[in-house]
């Protein structure tokens, strides 16, 4: 019995580290909680009093006023096309801009850290920032909305991607290299083609995502329903308002079913 | 039958002659400080065919890629037929590489490309700027590629995804890739290591086959005693970076084997025969 | 000779088809999309002109202002992060084929959806009437936004484990739950930390968004000075938000790529 017990290895204590995490959490988490240096007022009786509130309000919105139909299709229209434009274009450009952003693409250091930065900083700013900042560049309308998408979806594709192509094994392109191929050569015949199931992926995600941000930047002017949502909501129509996010909900659902059959058939 | 007539009757042209490899004193410390390589000095004629025999961690892997310069050597030289490895950069380095072909143990495809693009892969070095950059091949290259999966017996895949073929097919058109490149020297990283016995005696006698009739040089790098002594004509051994034995294939013992792995032999060893 | 054994080539009708279509649909949206064109070439020479207005001369003196909105909108995505992960946790698992009964599941996906089609900035007006306009509001706004694309997240990295150690569970006499937590939790874990930090991550761009509508935060403080047209303020505003978020995501993709280079070392990341 205690030769088999003083030949058992020692068991790894991992309580410490566990402790640690859990500690670092916990602290992050009261710091957000302090109003005084701009945390959040947690403030769970005010939900207790009003969530009455909240419920009239959803049942409101569920109600909907379906003769308003026909003055929201222009609009969705609007935003749809917004989304497929600015969904297209970014896919466009996402290709060359991941290839150089990716190490087993682009081996340069330089030039990737280059465009991994560019990328970053274009990332770091919301979308609806974008677009407000785009309006009063270009004026109100749906351009500053492609504008918009197209920056957001290029952040977004490139960073995913990018990180997609370098966690993965890429053993063809050491064959490539070994045959005397050019970075370029490799690229085109090989990482493209291993590497389009990660593109065409995120490219379907960019066009869902794109329908749901460009439904809200027609709040700040940038075109699309948007607009007519905050109009109605600023005149408490809400049996209106809850025709536009039904109509929105579909439009999701919709372009996410079909995304979702066009990715099986893609890989 | 001489050498080329066989090659004439492969479809091979007779010009290309085979290179010679040597080593002299080459060795590579790797970043991390692991000497993968020790000083190890040798010539091999064109025309040989030489398996390099050693555990996982002898240097193997290393020594072939030395070879064309995927792996920089840290001192020391290495010649491959007229060319110097460890001085060339960028486009001599790439013309380099067109000459000498390699195939792997992983067979280093690309799965979701078809198997002519694949074999296409072997035609870079010769592709031009344009070329290059629209991916257009021309119509010899075309050529050569089915040739080379003909001559692996690869020509009805050639429209087929690379993913959905067996091992020992995918290393076949590996070798198709490597040939289509009309190389002067052949590189085997452990070419059968994934594949079951059968078939990897099937693809070893292919690289036996390539040795004769094309004439080229052959390096094979194996972990099993039989495939050595069964396919090629000399034998090297690596034990830590080291050259342990030098000598024929065919001759060497049990012994021998012992002393390259420096451990006793173990059934696993031993691939079995071709059933 | 060769040219008589090649087998035919495989068809590329179909692509080219497909190609055909998404062109012509894309024409058509460009084309009857109400947009003036000629915006677009005048955007570099606004682009240069206003970007020297913002950032030439950044105002810092508004910036401990910027500071605490800032803060306030990290605290609004942590939080609201906090309570996303809590409850997309437990749902997305059971919303996953091997775990929930496929009614169950059918359910749970179907309020994934709904509540991934409603604009965060929606779920903020209604949590308005109860909360009223204060950061409490948006915390609980994405929280509540996030659980339709994380609870979308946990059910696929659940569904995508390999099956062999939930074989092994049930194979030794498991139920349902034991094989949660034995075989799926311990695989799923990394992948389900790095998502919620993802999530984090989202919500510090999301809280801006919400700040717009009055929850408070960097968003508000940016578009009031958009609207003032104070241009240097908005200028140091944007220095501040790009600085504060890639700092952030740097951070947290750190952790996020220690964690998974620790389950894949541990042999259980999953492929991607």
């Amino acid at each position: 019995m205690t030769t088999a017990e003083a030949r058992i290895p020692a068991r790894p204590r991992t309580w410490p580290r566990t402790a640690l995490v859990a500690g670092a959490v916990a602290a992050f988490t009261a710091l957000t909680c302090i109003p005084a240096i701009g945390g959040v007022e947690v403030d769970l009786a005010a939900i207790a009093r009003n969530w009455r509130n909240g419920a009239d309000k959803m049942a409101q919105l569920l109600q909907p006023d379906l003769t308003f139909l026909p003055r929201t299709l222009q609009p969705m229209l609007e935003t749809l096309q917004m989304a497929l434009i600015g969904a297209c274009f970014a896919a466009a450009v996402s290709v060359p801009l991941t290839l150089w952003a990716a190490r087993p693409t682009n081996p340069n250091g330089v030039t990737r850290r280059l465009v991994r930065g560019v990328v970053n900083v274009v990332r770091a700013v919301p979308d609806l920032v974008y677009a407000t900042i785009l309006v009063a560049l270009v004026g109100v309308g749906a351009l500053p909305g492609l504008l918009t998408l197209f920056l957001f979806d290029l952040g977004i594709i490139v960073k995913l991607v990018s990180e997609a192509i370098d966690s993965s094994e890429h053993p063809s392109l050491e064959a490539g290299r070994a045959a005397g191929g050019t970075q370029l050569q490799l690229n085109r015949a090989l990482a493209l083609p291993q590497s389009l199931p990660l593109f065409a992926n995120q490219w379907l995600y960019a066009l869902e995502l794109n329908v749901r941000i460009s439904a809200i930047l027609g709040i700040v002017g940038a075109g699309g329903i948007g607009r007519l949502l905050d109009e109605r909501f600023g005149f408490y129509a809400y049996d209106d308002v809850s025709v536009i996010i039904l109509e929105i909900l579909v439009v999701v659902i919709l372009i996410e079913v079909s995304s979702n059959a066009l990715r099986r058939r893609l890989v | 039958m001489s050498q080329d007539a066989r090659r004439a009757e492969a479809g091979v042209s007779p010009a290309s002659a085979a290179w010679p490899i040597r080593l002299e004193r080459a060795s590579v410390t790797y970043p991390n400080g692991t000497a993968a390589l020790r000083d190890v000095t040798l010539a091999i004629e064109p025309g040989e065919i030489v398996s390099i025999v050693g555990l996982s961690g002898s240097g193997k892997s290393t020594l072939i890629r030395t070879i064309n310069g995927l792996v920089p050597v840290t001192s020391g030289s290495v010649e491959v037929g007229p060319h110097t490895v460890s001085g060339l950069r960028g486009r001599r380095l790439r013309e380099l590489r067109g000459h000498v072909g390699m195939i792997f143990q992983a067979f280093n495809l690309a799965e979701r490309v078809d198997v002519y693009r694949n074999t296409l892969v072997g035609r870079f070095a010769r592709a031009n700027a344009l070329r290059s950059l629209t991916g257009i091949s021309t119509a010899e290259d075309r050529r050569i590629a089915l040739a080379a999966l003909d001559a692996v017996g690869m020509l009805e895949k050639v429209w087929t995804r690379a993913g959905s073929l067996s091992g020992g097919q995918k290393q076949r058109v590996a070798i198709a890739r490597a040939l289509s490149q009309e190389p002067r020297v052949m590189l085997a990283d452990e070419p059968v290591a994934s594949l079951d016995p059968p078939t990897a005696h099937a693809v070893m006698a292919e690289l036996g086959r390539i040795n004769a009739e094309r004439g080229l040089t052959v390096l094979v790098n194996l972990h099993l005693m039989d495939l050595a002594r069964q396919y090629t004509t000399r034998m090297i051994g690596l034990r830590a970076g080291e050259v342990v034995y030098d000598g024929p294939a065919s001759e060497a013992s049990d012994a021998d084997f012992e002393q390259i792995y420096g451990r006793r032999i173990r059934p696993q060893d031993r691939l079995g025969a071709a059933s | 000779m060769t040219a008589a054994a090649l087998p035919p080539a495989p068809s590329r009708a179909g692509q080219t088809v497909w190609t055909v279509v998404v062109g012509a649909v894309l024409l058509a949206a460009i084309a009857f999309l109400d947009v003036d064109w000629a915006g677009l070439l005048d955007l570099p020479r606004a682009t240069w002109e206003y970007g020297v207005l913002m950032f030439e001369h950044p105002d810092w003196e508004r910036l401990p202002r910027a500071l605490f909105e800032t803060w306030r909108s990290i605290s609004m995505a942590w939080l609201g992060a906090l309570l996303c992960v809590a409850v997309s946790i437990p749902l997305g698992m059971l919303a996953a084929r091997g775990v929930g009964p496929s009614w169950l599941r059918r359910i749970l996906r179907g309020v994934f959806a709904v509540i991934r089609a409603v604009p965060e900035v929606i779920i903020a007006l209604i949590l308005l009437t109860v909360t009223g306009l204060t950061p409490f509001t948006g915390a609980l706004a994405l929280g509540i936004a996030g659980i339709g694309t994380q609870g979308k997240w946990v059910y696929e990295t659940i569904e995508s484990l390999d099956d062999a150690a939930a074989e092994a569970v049930e194979a030794a006499g498991g139920g349902r739950l034991a094989v949660v937590r034995w075989a799926l939790w311990p695989a799923a874990l990394p992948s389900l930390m790095s998502f919620a930090l993802y999530r984090f991550e989202i919500n510090i761009r999301t809280s801006a968004v919400l700040g717009l509508v009055g929850a408070g935060g960097i968003g508000s403080m940016l578009s009031n000075y958009t609207n003032y047209r104070e241009w240097s303020t908005v200028g140091m505003l944007l220095i501040v938000v790009i600085l504060a978020t890639m700092l952030i995501d740097a951070i947290s993709g750190r952790i996020r790529r220690l964690i998974m280079e620790g389950a894949a070392a541990r042999g259980m990341a999953r492929s991607t």
